[in-house]
């Protein structure tokens, strides 16, 4: 399929008014992940579409999205940068328990001699072995598709009103942002 | 000759009885002037066994579930003794162990990692405190150690020494085993006499693996043979100190396996069915109560059946390890049978250092170290992690470093309260005892239960052996023995109880025993709990000590400690804290709570050292000497000759897959890869290959602030030119591993990126001439006080859970 195309149809969508939800699943195994990709495929609930990404020990990163998505805005939730976008933020909002007991109060931030050398280095990544799951549905399914959705370690949602794209990039955003505010 | 005043050692040598004149005309040689030492007649060979991390309630022998039919051979034929005790700690027990003297006496009142400015915590064996094994040696028997040390100061660990808290310094004429407090069973990082030797090459060969368990029998047995080639009388000191069952639990699946199904009822049913056992046995007396479990542990029943077949796996592999080490055992005893020395030798197997391991937490965890680095991973985290490393057919394998769930733990422990670090109750401090000595013993199959320490040992070896503990050593004056001799109750079941008095501490849990009485006195703290709202109320300006809930048992009619009486006693009660005291002074146990000073800001001098260099063939560095990189900003450099052709290998790397980090070349491009314990594993490569020729290299860490954990931005450089970089969110508080080392321009053992596993150890095809590491980038001394403060956390930490 040509993305340019496919993307122009993911445009051509008629507008509606029904809110659409964004939920972002994160997980430490690609196994885990899978169960609520599949669980979310099978509910019988309408999907925009669902998108899991995986790393595995290796490095080697694996897509793997619904014929929803395909049929609908699979291209174009690329175009929208979903998968770039996801992994801005830390999946895991990891403390550290006898860290933060030694850690007390330890003052301000450092200054870091190698800090300006650093400077523009905005490389980020899904940590080797982690996977995370995006599903779009409408609101009329949210209450059939969330709860399948069971093995996320932190899961956020985030909604906008229609499905069009600059709806469902909304909807993303909120959803990275309320994982953004979970972390550490 | 005359018997030698074996007081004094090294035993000195007779006075020259012949004539030397000026030429052989008339001269007469002395030839007792060429004989080694020689032990008292009759002295028997002494095979002494330490099973690691167990409980009361897990071998067989003692009504537990884990087959230990070589343990049960030996107890038929010899004795049990079912009022055995430890300490609630590896180090401490061991140090106890081989010196015959209380733990804290003899400067382990902690594990060897910890090393503290208080005598009792210096994990440096004083020179007051000759060891059992010199004694020995000195008199005249060979010695040797296999498997588990763990009495070496963490710092002491590599070629620059000091070598004299080494094995060999204690004594051993030989040592293979490591170092350490535990060891991945498939990939040791393994030390032999006074060298860090690293991993086996057997580590590589697929078909036929190496295994430490096989490996420490086979390493016997062919010390044994040669010991006999060449002496046929010479007795033999053997520590035999396996592993097995400390995490990680490491063993091929067809010994769990045998376990399939077995631990599906679930820890509490575990404990009853034990707990009958037990009373069939005669091991728990008829009357005996089952104690009940705490509120800390949740019950069987209410763990969601989505975790249940985890951790019952954990269970199956744990107990198939424990039973491969009951095997192993059996194959050296079985060696020591084919030489026709059984008879003459005194087997003393103790099942267990301390109480099984609770610091697996609730969950158990695929690695080990993650409760040691204080990282909160829930049941779910927990069954994710275990899925992307092999789920529970992996559970056990190389892949993963497991531990169990405190729960199985406390069922290892059955019938007694609590487990390991927990010196206050029984399930921290009685283990297994059996004794083998079949010419000696009347009544094989006997049981004995006479109240022993294991201070004890030490001084019923040398009883035996017919051998004074010395009061001379190299000229210093001797500490004596705190143990007493037991050996009358080989022979007579009804022989008297001569350790009447004993105090226990471990980590502020302690307890005083006298006559029966015992009083425990348990801090609130749960044991894997050392969280800031856990450790507040212990902090210095807080504690009292005296307020801490006291229990009190009265042994002989409460076997199990079912029976608290302390609101009846109070007279008691006193008496014993007020005795308590009175002993922690004597044995250096005060300050209470000197293993968690650093958590409350008593830290050693800061370290000057900011730089320091490695060269191309530097191996095996221990873990807990590796240039300290936690917590803060620093720069690893490395320079490089690249012939034409390119290179592919390791510049250098720490530990493995589940925590360390490792910089490399990979198809052209430099590469860093770091493990955040397993849980988080962060790549960053250059975008540009590495050029030909006179190459520098350079990754930095530009941390986010000096605080645990602290995430922060790589940058890759090459030749002083940024070429790839990221950003890693977690970093590795406290320690990478427990035992895998650091290697240059390789990585020895497990390996830290997965991606070059088929090419391991990846070793560097160009030269190496050095490795920079820089740690002291940081610009205010505040900051690195705060890093120092964070790096002694881990010691405490890394402390309670040895």
């Amino acid at each position: 399929m040509n993305p340019a195309t496919a993307g122009l149809r993911v445009l051509s969508l008629p507008f509606d008014h029904e809110t659409t939800d964004v939920l972002i699943g994160s997980y430490l195994s690609q196994a885990a992940a899978h169960d609520d990709y599949q669980a979310a495929l099978a509910c019988g609930a309408y999907l925009h579409g669902a998108i899991l990404v995986g790393r595995d020990l290796s490095g080697k990163v694996s897509v793997e999205q619904s014929d929803h998505m395909v049929r609908e805005v699979a291209q174009g939730l690329g175009t929208l940068g979903f998968l770039s976008g996801l992994v801005v933020w830390p999946l895991i909002p990891l403390t550290t328990g006898v860290g933060a007991a030694m850690g007390g109060v330890l003052g301000e931030a450092l200054h870091l001699l190698t800090e300006t050398k650093v400077k523009g280095q905005a490389a980020t990544m899904i940590p080797l072995g982690c996977a995370a799951l995006i599903l779009a549905y409408p609101r009329s399914s949210a209450n059939t598709v969330e709860p399948v959705v069971t093995r996320a370690i932190i899961r956020a949602t985030g909604e906008a009103s229609g499905h069009h794209v600059q709806a469902l990039r909304g909807a993303l955003a909120g959803a990275q942002q309320q994982m953004a505010a979970t972390g550490p | 000759m005359t018997e030698p005043d074996r007081t004094t050692l090294p035993l000195t040598g007779p006075e020259f009885s012949g004539t030397a004149n000026h030429t052989l005309r008339g001269s007469e040689p002395d030839w007792n002037l060429i004989r080694h030492p020689e032990p008292p007649q009759g002295a028997p060979n002494v095979l002494l066994v330490l099973i690691d991390d167990a409980g009361f309630g897990n071998p067989s022998t003692f009504g537990g579930p884990i087959q230990t039919p070589n343990y049960t051979r030996l107890a038929e034929a010899g004795l049990r003794y079912n009022r055995f005790h430890v300490t609630a700690l590896c180090s401490p027990t061991r140090a106890a162990l081989l010196t015959a003297r209380n733990n804290h006496a003899v400067g382990f009142g902690s594990v060897g990692e910890f090393s503290s400015g208080f005598p009792g915590y210096t994990a440096m064996l004083p020179l007051e405190c000759a060891p059992l094994p010199r004694i020995l040696r000195d008199n005249g028997y060979s010695t040797a150690a296999f498997g588990k040390w763990h009495l070496t100061p963490d710092g002491q660990q590599g070629p620059a020494g000091p070598l004299g808290r080494w094995p060999n310094g204690w004594g051993f004429d030989y040592f293979y085993g490591f170092l350490g407090g535990d060891s991945g069973q498939w990939d040791p990082c393994l030390a032999e006499n006074q060298k860090i030797i690293g991993t086996p090459a057997e580590y590589y060969d697929e078909e036929h693996p190496y295994y430490l368990p096989d490996a420490m029998a086979d390493k016997t047995i062919e010390w044994l043979h040669g010991v006999r080639g060449q002496d046929a009388e010479k007795p033999f000191f053997v520590y035999f100190s396996t592993g097995c069952s400390h995490a990680p639990h490491h063993v091929a699946s067809e010994w769990a396996d045998k376990y399939k199904g077995q631990f599906d009822q679930g820890w509490d049913r575990l404990r009853e069915e034990v707990f009958d056992r037990q009373k069939q046995l005669g091991v728990v007396p008829a009357d005996a109560e089952l104690t009940p479990r705490d509120d800390a542990l949740p019950a069987w029943d209410d763990v969601p059946p989505r975790l249940q077949d985890l951790y019952a796996r954990q269970m199956e592999v744990y107990a198939g390890f424990s039973e491969n080490a009951d095997h192993n055992v059996g194959r050296v005893i079985d060696a020591v049978e084919e030489l026709g020395e059984l008879e003459n030798t005194l087997v003393i197997w103790i099942w267990g250092d301390n109480g099984a391991s609770l610091e697996g937490t609730i969950t158990g965890s695929f690695n080990e170290m993650t409760m040691q680095n204080g990282i909160p991973l829930t049941d779910e985290m927990q069954l994710q992690l275990a899925e992307r490393y092999g789920g529970n057919e992996s559970w056990g394998g190389p892949i993963m470093d497991p531990h169990y769930s405190a729960a199985w733990a406390w069922a290892g422990n059955t019938p007694f309260k609590w487990g390991k670090q927990v010196g206050s109750h029984l399930g921290g401090t009685r283990n297994p005892m059996v004794i083998h000595w079949p010419e000696h013993i009347p009544e094989p199959g006997g049981l004995r239960s006479q109240f022993t320490h294991v201070t004890d040992v030490g001084a019923t070896i040398l009883d035996i052996a017919g051998i004074p503990a010395p009061s001379r050593v190299d000229g210093v004056e001797q500490e004596p023995l705190h143990g007493v001799t037991f050996a009358d109750s080989l022979i007579d079941a009804s022989a008297p109880e001569r350790h009447t008095q004993q105090y226990f501490e471990t980590i502020g849990n302690r307890a005083m025993y006298k006559d029966g009485w015992w009083l425990a006195m348990k801090t609130p703290r749960i044991p894997w709990v050392v969280t800031p709202e856990a450790l507040k109320p212990y902090a210095p300006d807080v504690w009292d000590p005296d307020a801490d809930p006291a229990e009190l048992y009265y042994l002989p009619d409460d076997f199990t400690q079912a029976h608290d009486m302390a609101a009846d006693h109070p007279e008691k009660v006193q008496e014993l804290k007020d005795l308590f005291w009175e002993e922690a002074e004597k044995y250096k146990v005060l300050p209470l709570l000197a293993t968690l000073s650093a958590f409350f800001g008593i830290t050693p001098p800061l370290e000057d050292t900011a730089m320091m260099e490695f060269r191309g063939d530097v191996q095996n560095v221990a873990p807990g000497m590796i240039p300290r990189i936690y917590n803060r900003s620093y720069a690893i450099s490395a320079d490089l000759d690249v012939p034409d052709g390119g290179v592919e290998g390791v510049i250098v790397a720490e530990a493995d897959h589940l925590g360390g980090f490792s910089l490399f070349v990979d198809d052209g491009r430099l590469t860093h890869t770091y493990s955040m314990m397993g849980v988080f594993v962060y790549r960053q490569q250059a975008d540009t290959p590495l050029p030909s020729g006179e190459v520098t290299v350079r990754m930095e860490f530009a941390a986010d602030a000096a605080k645990p954990a602290t995430g922060g931005q790589v940058t890759l450089f090459v030749n002083d030119a940024p070429v790839g970089g990221g950003r890693m969110d977690h970093t590795v508080p406290m320690r990478f591993s427990a035992y895998s080392g650091m290697d240059i321009g390789r990585d020895n053992g497990g390996v830290v990126d997965l991606s070059y596993a088929d090419r391991r150890p990846f070793a560097f095809t160009g030269t190496i001439r050095k490795v920079v590491f820089d740690v002291k980038p940081h610009r205010t001394v505040e900051d690195e006080q705060a890093v120092h403060t964070v790096a002694h956390h881990a010691h405490a930490a890394h402390g309670i859970s040895g």
